[in-house]
């Protein structure tokens, strides 16, 4: 696969990730006002946590130029 | 609560942002392209853009481009986007005002861009040019100014108001924003023009309107009193607001309660109003322009700027800061060589600070790139300054002779050169005008 490509896949990835780790804060911040939503908001934490380390693993994955399509 | 414009073409996430952004209380409108943006800003101010790089219709840059077009003040911008290459892209417009987020995105994230968290500023916190910048904004050793500093200092731990005082272009927004940095507060400093508003438009800029409150009336807005909450709300030219309207103003600030037009619910604000006039106490006092009863709500602290005629000492030091701030945005290397700065120390600055950094930028203009010599124009004259100077010429010390020669001068000046009416203006003969020019050397 050529970099170019590679690159906009990885960008592309990010999207649904972002839905994921924003969901997830959404819900963190409807149930923290509880303290019986505890375990909902492990959850979500855990949710975010992932949805970072995959972030970080996608960044080490991108090669291409410095340059931003415009 | 700021009033935010979300622009991303990505529903899901737009609609989860709004949540949060409004969870951590904000407002939100929402555009998903670079015209649907323009459309929202043609109405409406914004104090933050969180605008995604890529857009249907073009980049984010095409909407920063937008905003800079704008007369109104230009509110802060984060971009959005998945490629962290962003940095590069958006190299040449960041500063404390712009930055990006990589996605995703969490909500301490959104957090640290809407509601960033300031060092407590001190003087000369800012020291990191030639010049101190005191609280963040201000230049200036002179005695004058460090009295102004300490004043700053002491209602900076108050919660009082504070109505700043001064001719035209001495820097009451920047004094503003010191007594704004000052107090570290957890809102934003908002500025608004009272006197550039119309009549009808000055009561919705105020207090926010609800929508279809009037015709026009799209969408709903915040007031300025809403949007500075927790933080400091600069009233510039406030003396330029109708009676009526102060009356309105008066409520609020003794209720701390704003409604907005066409709303029903009371909404209560919080914030350290600042007001500013260049009109003198005494214009204040006798031309009936503000309210009794508001002038003491509003100038429980009063500050007064000095001109910069009265602190020439700080001209070199205001003069080579703006300099090199010039030379970063032009990419030169200007300096003001020691003859120059004898002139800009002798000329009377009506326009104050504002006057010579216009004269210096005209001279960034007209200097030939790259050759490190700046040229200032040959006369800092303006319409302003010819009329003190005239009036300032008269001083003891001088002879008669002078100060008829001066007056010569002055008149002929005024006259276009026109000898008669300069005769008859001065009560003078024709012939003795004559005379007395040809014995100061005049070929006639």
């Amino acid at each position: 696969m050529s970099n170019e490509k590679l690159d906009k896949q990885i960008h592309e990835m990010r999207k649904p990730l972002n839905g994921i780790s924003m969901q997830a804060e959404l819900i963190k911040m409807l149930a923290e006002n509880s303290p019986e939503n505890a375990k909902i908001l492990v959850a979500a934490a855990k949710i975010i946590e992932n949805a970072k380390a995959c972030s970080s693993m996608l960044q080490d994955l991108s090669v291409g130029d410095d340059s931003l399509p415009q | 609560m700021k009033s935010i414009l979300l622009i991303d073409d990505d529903l899901e996430f737009t609609e989860v942002a709004t949540h949060i952004i409004e969870h951590l209380g904000h407002m939100v409108s929402v555009a998903d392209s670079v015209e649907e943006a323009k459309q929202w800003m043609e109405t409406n101010e914004f104090d933050h853009l969180l605008i995604d790089y890529m857009l249907p219709d073009g980049s984010g840059l095409n909407v920063f481009e937008h905003l800079q077009q704008k007369e109104t003040p230009m509110p802060k911008v984060t971009f959005i986007t998945g490629n962290p290459k962003i940095k590069s892209a958006i190299n040449h417009i960041a500063g404390p005002s712009v930055n990006y987020l990589m996605k995703p995105i969490e909500r301490e994230d959104l957090e640290s861009v809407l509601n960033p968290k300031r060092k407590p500023s001190k003087v000369g916190a800012g020291a990191s040019s030639k010049a101190t910048e005191h609280f963040d904004c201000l230049i200036g050793e002179s005695t004058v100014m460090q009295t102004l500093y300490k004043m700053i200092e002491r209602v900076a731990k108050s919660k009082a108001n504070v109505m700043i005082m001064g001719e035209s272009g001495v820097g009451k927004e920047l004094v503003a924003r010191a007594i704004h940095n000052a107090s570290s507060p957890d809102g934003d400093l908002i500025a608004t023009n009272c006197g550039g508003l119309s009549k009808e438009l000055i009561g919705s800029e105020l207090f926010g309107h609800e929508k279809g409150a009037f015709t026009g009336a799209v969408a709903q807005k915040l007031g300025v009193f809403e949007r500075a909450n927790n933080g400091t709300l600069f009233l510039d030219e406030v003396t330029e607001m109708s009676l009526d309207m102060q009356a309105n103003l008066l409520r609020v600030l003794e209720t701390k309660r704003v409604n907005r037009l066409g709303g029903t619910k009371e909404h209560l604000v919080n914030c350290r109003v600042i007001s500013a006039t260049n009109r003198t106490l005494n214009e204040i006092a006798s031309e009936n322009i503000l309210r009794e009863d508001i002038y003491f709500r509003l100038a429980v602290f009063p500050i007064e700027i000095p001109p910069l005629r009265n602190r020439v000492e700080d001209i070199p030091l205001i003069a080579g800061s703006f300099v090199a701030q010039l030379n970063i945005e032009h990419g030169e290397k200007f300096k003001l060589t020691k003859s120059q700065i004898e002139r800009l120390l002798s000329h009377d600055w009506p326009g104050n600070v504002r006057e010579l950094r216009h004269m210096l930028h005209r001279a960034f203009i007209m200097s030939e790139p790259g050759t490190g010599e700046l040229e200032l124009p040959s006369t800092f004259a303006s319409p302003f300054s010819q009329r003190k100077q005239a009036a300032n010429s008269l001083s003891a010390g001088k002879t008669i002779e002078e100060v008829e020669k001066e007056l010569i001068y002055a008149t002929l000046d005024e006259v276009s050169g026109n000898k008669t009416n300069a005769a008859e203006m001065l009560g003078i003969s024709t012939k003795t005008l004559y005379n007395r020019l040809h014995a100061y050397g005049e070929e006639i």
